[in-house]
C-alpha cells in the first residue's frame, strides 16, 4: 500500500480529517469530465469519466469516492462528483447533426434530460462545488448564474475554474470581470496547467 | 408567422408558490411556438433551477427546451423584502421563450439581447 494511502487511512481512522463531497458543475462541454479525469488520475492513477466532443457525454453523476489529495503536506479526502452538464434545452436533432442515428440520438437526449435533473438535485447535497467555465466562451450564461445563485443561497463554497486556457482564444479575464466575488483559478485540465493552484484553492475554500 | 411577445405583470405571479410559478411560465411558453414571455421582476435562483428541472422533465420531440434570462436582483435581500412588504413591485425582468424560437439570449449585467430564428 503506498505511503499516501496509509497516511489517509490513519487520518480517517483517528478522525483528524473527514471527507467532503466536491461537485463539478457547469455548462455542457465546459471540460468537467476532463478535469475530473485529471484530478482522479493525479491522485489515484486512474481516470473516472468518459470524455467526448459530442455534448452530454456525461449523463449521470460519476463518483470517485475517498480520493486523497495532498496539498502542502496535508491530506484532503474528498468524494469527487462529475456532474452532467446543465442546459436549458436538449434537442436530439443536434446529435443527428453530429452523425448519430435517430434511435441513438433520441436515447441520448432522453438520458441527458434525466442527467440534468439529477445534477440539479445534487446542488442541495454537495459540500463544495467547482463551477467549470470554458474560458473561450461568454461566461455570463444563465446556467452559470443559476448554478452560482443556488450555491450562494445555500452558502456552499464555490471555486470558479476558468478552463481551456491553453487555447489561443481563451479570455479568462472575462470570467474574472463577470464574477469578481468568487475565487477563480485559471487552468487547462487537458494539459494539466496550474493544477497545483487549483488544489491549493480546494484546500483553502472547499474543504 | 410573427412573434408574439407577452408581457406579464409581477401581480400575476405574486400569489403563486414557486412550483405554481414555474408551472405557469412553462405552460405559457408551451402554448405557442411563437411566444416569448417578458415577466416583470427577476426569478430567484431557486425558481430558475426549478424551471430548468421542470423543463427537462417535459422535453419532447416538439419541445426541446427553453431559453431563459433574468435581469436584476435574484436573491432575497433586506431591500427586496422591504419593497415587497410595502406593496412595491420587484425590480428586474425575466425573458423566457421556447428554444425552437429563441436561439440565444446574450446578456450584459444590465442588458439582454435576444436572437430569434426558426
Amino acid at each position: 500500500m503506498p505511503f499516501k494511502q496509509i497516511l489517509s487511512w490513519l487520518q480517517n481512522l483517528f478522525g483528524s480529517r473527514q471527507s467532503f463531497s466536491l461537485g463539478l458543475y457547469g455548462n455542457v462541454n465546459a471540460g468537467k469530465s476532463t478535469l475530473a479525469n485529471r484530478i482522479s488520475k493525479d491522485w489515484s492513477g486512474e481516470e473516472m469519466s468518459t470524455v467526448s466532443e459530442v455534448p452530454h457525454e456525461t449523463r449521470e453523476v460519476v463518483k470517485k469516492e475517498r480520493l486523497a489529495v495532498r496539498v502542502d503536506g496535508k491530506i484532503l479526502t474528498m468524494n469527487l462528483l462529475d456532474m452532467p452538464g446543465i442546459a436549458t434545452k436538449v434537442d436530439y436533432r443536434d446529435f443527428i447533426k453530429r452523425g448519430m442515428k435517430l434511435p441513438d440520438a433520441q436515447k441520448r437526449a432522453k438520458e441527458a434530460t434525466k442527467g440534468i435533473i439529477e445534477a440539479i438535485k445534487w446542488l442541495e447535497h454537495v459540500d463544495a462545488a467547482m463551477l467549470v467555465m470554458d474560458a473561450c466562451e461568454d461566461p455570463y450564461t444563465q446556467v452559470n448564474i443559476t448554478i452560482l445563485g443556488n450555491l450562494e443561497a445555500r452558502k456552499i463554497p464555490v471555486i470558479i475554474v476558468a478552463n481551456k486556457i491553453d487555447k489561443k482564444n481563451a479570455k479568462p479575464d472575462r470570467i474574472k470581470a463577470a464574477f469578481p466575488q468568487h475565487p477563480i483559478v485559471e487552468i487547462s485540465a487537458l494539459k494539466g496547467d496550474h493544477m497545483d493552484q487549483l488544489y491549493r484553492a480546494i484546500a483553502q475554500y472547499a474543504k | 408567422m410573427g412573434i408574439e411577445i407577452q408581457f406579464i405583470s409581477a401581480d400575476k405571479l405574486k400569489d403563486k408558490t414557486p412550483p405554481q410559478k414555474v408551472e405557469y411560465i412553462l405552460d405559457q411558453v408551451k402554448k405557442s411556438k411563437n411566444r416569448i414571455l417578458v415577466i416583470e421582476g427577476s426569478l430567484s435562483a431557486t425558481d430558475e433551477k426549478e424551471l430548468i428541472a421542470k423543463t427537462m422533465g417535459e422535453v419532447s420531440k416538439n419541445f426541446p427546451g427553453i431559453e431563459v434570462a433574468s435581469l436584476g436582483e435574484q436573491s432575497s435581500t433586506l431591500k427586496t423584502q422591504l419593497i415587497k412588504l410595502l406593496g412595491g413591485k420587484p425590480s428586474g425582468l425575466t425573458v423566457v421563450g421556447p428554444s425552437t424560437l429563441v436561439k440565444q439570449i446574450k446578456r450584459d449585467p444590465d442588458k439582454l439581447s435576444l436572437l430569434t430564428g426558426k
